[in-house]
């Protein structure tokens, strides 16, 4: 708060004399920073707390595995949602994303075996690089862009598995284990999607290329004075989502083995949103935090069995689920860009 | 104190008072008004009157202290001393809405209309016209706006339906509906309302300014008008008296029949301006041109510009608002196109230009809206020194906080930016410091050809502007090219080894200085 005494004293020679508002803006309470690092965590260990509180049984046998596995599908489209959110676009198709990434590995498994996931990966990374690519050069807003691809996408997935459900008929076993092995008791795939996270966040905090990410987030139009490819930067973050999408679908097609339009993996849009809302993410774009978008999907997860524990009817649930996410969204948002709010 | 000429001797009246006259007081009246910012006096006892039924004239330079007497005139900023009156009654005017209470109406500089709604809606969207009320339980009376919409319009004798949605009319009707709008804030309460307009022509065509001068001089007939312009052909057209401000003074007051434009222009400079004596580049063995722009042409922003900028040389192009040279600047810079011409920088033709090439082939661009385009306020000072040319603070695609933060406080010290905490956002910095970080991150291009530099001492302090200025010259003394849009025409005298006048999208002269020595009376002769 002190530190900015020593900046303040020349008020603008010249004629207009511009308002002094936006320079004194108050900072209080903890040191900046560590509430957005830690406040994600925070959340979730609260309401862990709570949830186990009142019912123990989540923190022994299968309780902890059914919450990551639940929380893993959501991290990943987070984790995309995360890095579109960070260069100032929105990813809507990013759900529809992963059921059509399921349904191609559920189709490819069979002739490609190993092969099979690769392929997929590389097939969304297309799907979101072609997002990305007419966000950057139509300029039609990303929000508009990627609800019309999600309609495409959605009308897809029908005609790939021509309205029924596609099941993964040979080689399941290529994809299967990634919830059936453990590491430290939960599942694989999980840790996988926390890895990601991590590469996520070294990307973000040690790279120039997650500078110039996080340039294009805060100030597009100086970015671009800046020199920076901002539009290749916007690809890259479309495709990072269309990856993680693909890996969303992977994990559907080895938790169940098939995959409907309807099914599995089909409502992860808002979940996926809001987990990187409560895991930090600044809707405004250039504030993001990977391992804070972790807590963030755990949250999400633990959301239902909380509501479960607190004994609220299945119709009411996604009443707490709205109240918590607001009231997580609340706690966590990074509110460093002052009113403006999108 | 106040100018002689306003005070009337009046006809024999009764009231004993020795007051020179009551019959006919000033419209507007302003005595000994002075105004600071910290330690800058932006107005220092400015003393003047507007009669009823006057068009006033208000030149100055940038920086004259014009802006902040309108400011004080329409509210925005509170005087900190001396007295206005507005009909003879005293007022404080607080904020926007006083001053329209008081029958004080302000065209911006700027249009401040909303282009998707019509000129109804945009008139009755004034403060003064919340106690007409637009609307009735919240519901906007379409019927009533509509009518008292057009009496305004027709009592200015605009011809607009005011209906109209405003995005769909020209420059000049939406111009004249600013004033509409303006003149709206009294119609109820005064008789005789104040009209200040700022620049009103300043991005208008000359045809079109015709039009909007005729408009201007028949206001007389229901109010009373102050007028500010560049242009001081216009000011003569259209004013009765005229107003000139120097470093926050009033230093001349004439009737426009007493005056003409070359005394209007000294009282404008001042009598002592001339080129400060400058070990001058002679541009012939400059060598090659590091920058060539030819014939560079977009519609009517700019026509024919042609200009050539030999290594370690200064090209200032000076102009009015609206004389294109901004958009040249930006067109050099990729930011902005053009439509015919060409542009070689070192002598390489560009092919097809944009900021990210103008970046590879060593061109930078200190952009005058510097905390839009200029930086990225939520990146430290460090991150956005490095940003462009990251140099020692990465190895490959990796990020050495450590060592950016060395080439940083390196920067920090020559260029003695203060607070010397390179890893602070770079938004919490004050003005003069960011765009020292600003500067030093084009500086610190290994292969830096142009510098373009857009008003880069806006706002700055003198302190400040000194250290900008200094690594200009020094980085022109390394051979970069430089072009300079200034904000004063000192400045270009100063700092330009050739001086380029632009009025209206076209180069109207060129002055070498290393030959000539012109002076800011030719270059303004040139300009307006």
């Amino acid at each position: 708060m002190t530190t900015m005494s020593t900046t303040t004293p020349a008020t603008t020679p010249a004629a207009p004399a511009p308002a002094p508002s936006a320079t004194g803006r108050a900072r209080r309470g903890l040191p900046p920073g560590l509430w957005q690092a830690a406040g994600p965590a925070a959340v979730f260990v609260v309401l862990f707390a709570v949830t186990a509180a009142l019912q123990p049984a989540i923190l022994s046998g299968v309780g902890p595995i059914n919450l990551t596995t639940q929380a893993t599908a959501v991290l990943l489209v987070a984790l995309g949602q995360a890095a579109v959110l960070h260069v100032g676009s929105i990813d809507l198709s990013n759900a529809a994303a992963a059921v059509l990434g399921a349904m191609v590995l559920a189709l490819a498994l069979g002739p490609l075996a190993a092969a099979a996931p690769l392929v997929t990966l590389l097939v969304m990374a297309l799907v979101g690089a072609v997002n990305g690519l007419l966000v950057a050069f139509t300029q039609v807003p990303s929000f508009a862009l990627t609800l019309g691809t999600l309609g495409v996408l959605q009308a897809a997935s029908l005609v790939v598995s021509d309205n029924t459900t596609v099941y993964a008929s040979a080689n399941g076993e290529v994809v299967s284990w990634l919830f059936i092995q453990a590491f430290a008791g939960l599942p694989v795939a999980f840790w996988f999607a926390v890895v990601v996270a991590v590469l996520f966040w070294l990307v973000l905090r040690r790279t120039s290329l997650g500078q110039a990410l996080t340039a294009v987030g805060l100030n597009e139009t100086a970015a671009v004075f800046s020199g920076l490819r901002t539009r290749w930067l916007k690809v890259a973050a479309f495709s990072f989502s269309g990856v993680m999408a693909g890996a969303a679908g992977i994990c559907i097609i080895s938790q169940a083995g098939a995959a409907s339009s309807f099914g599995l993996g089909s409502d992860l849009l808002l979940p996926g949103i809001a987990a990187a809302l409560i895991g930090g993410t600044a809707i405004t774009g250039g504030r993001t935090n990977p391992v804070g978008v972790v807590f963030g999907a755990l949250t999400v997860a633990l959301i239902p069995i909380t509501a479960t524990a607190l004994g609220v009817t299945p119709q009411a649930r996604s009443l707490v689920y709205g109240v918590v996410v607001i009231a997580a969204v609340a706690l966590t948002a990074s509110r460093a860009r002052g009113a403006v709010v999108k | 104190m106040s100018a002689p000429e306003v005070v009337r001797v009046s006809a024999p009246t009764p009231p004993s008072s020795p007051a020179p006259s009551v019959t006919t007081p000033p419209a507007l009246s302003l005595t000994g008004v002075t105004k600071s910012f910290g330690p800058v006096h932006a107005l220092r006892g400015v003393s003047l009157q507007l009669g009823r039924g006057e068009v006033l004239g208000l030149i100055g330079e940038n920086g004259a202290g014009k802006s902040t007497l309108l400011k004080v005139l329409s509210g925005v900023h509170e005087p900190d001393s001396g007295a206005l009156e507005v009909n003879g009654k005293p007022v404080r005017l607080r904020s926007p809405e006083d001053a329209a209470r008081a029958g004080v109406g302000i065209v911006h500089q700027e249009q401040s209309l909303l282009t998707n709604l019509s000129v109804a809606e945009n008139i009755a969207m004034t403060s003064g016209s919340r106690a007409k009320a637009a609307t009735r339980f919240g519901v906007y009376r379409w019927g009533h706006l509509n009518r008292v919409a057009a009496q305004v319009l027709a009592r200015i004798g605009v011809d607009v339906d005011p209906r109209t949605t405003v995005g769909d009319l020209s420059f000049v009707d939406r111009q004249m509906v600013e004033i509409a709008r303006a003149l709206q804030v009294d119609t109820g309460a005064h008789a005789s309302p104040v009209l200040i307009l700022d620049e009103p022509t300043s991005l208008l065509e000359r045809d079109e300014t015709a039009v909007l001068e005729r408009e201007i001089r028949s206001l007389r007939e229901i109010g009373s008008v102050v007028f500010v312009s560049h242009r001081l052909d216009e000011v003569m057209r259209i004013c009765d008296r005229v107003v000139v401000m120097r470093h926050g003074e009033v230093v001349g007051d004439r009737r426009t029949s007493e005056v003409t434009e070359d005394e209007l222009f000294r009282l404008m400079v001042g009598r002592d301006s001339r080129a400060t004596p400058r070990e001058r580049r002679s541009r012939e063995d400059g060598g090659t041109a590091v920058l060539q722009v030819e014939g560079l042409t977009r519609g009517h922003a700019f026509r024919d510009v042609s200009f050539s900028v030999p290594a370690g040389t200064t090209t200032a192009i000076v102009g009015t608002n609206g004389s294109g040279r901004e958009e040249v600047v930006r067109a050099v810079f990729g930011a902005e196109p053009f439509s015919s011409g060409a542009l070689r920088v070192a002598g390489k033709d560009v092919g097809s230009w944009s900021v990210a090439s103008a970046v590879r082939a060593g061109v930078a661009y200190i952009p005058s809206e510097r905390r839009v385009e200029g930086m990225v306020g939520g990146l430290s000072a460090a991150e956005n020194l490095v940003l462009t040319h990251p140099g020692e603070a990465t190895r490959g695609p990796l990020l050495r906080p450590r060592a950016r933060r060395k080439v940083a406080e390196t920067w920090f010290e020559d260029l003695d930016v203060r607070p010397r905490q390179p890893d602070l956002a770079l938004e919490r910095f004050s003005g003069g410091n960011q765009q020292k970080v600003v500067l030093a991150k084009w500086l610190s291009s290994p292969d830096l050809k142009v510098l373009v530099l857009d008003h880069p001492l806006r706002g700055l302090d003198p302190g400040a502007s000194e250290t900008v200025n200094a690594q200009i010259r020094a980085a022109c003394a390394r051979g970069t090219a430089v072009v300079l849009l200034p904000d004063t025409l000192e400045e270009a005298l100063e700092l330009g080894d050739e001086i380029i006048v632009m009025r209206d999208g076209e180069v109207t002269a060129r002055f070498d200085t290393s030959r000539e020595t012109p002076t800011a009376l030719d270059l303004l002769e040139k300009m307006v």
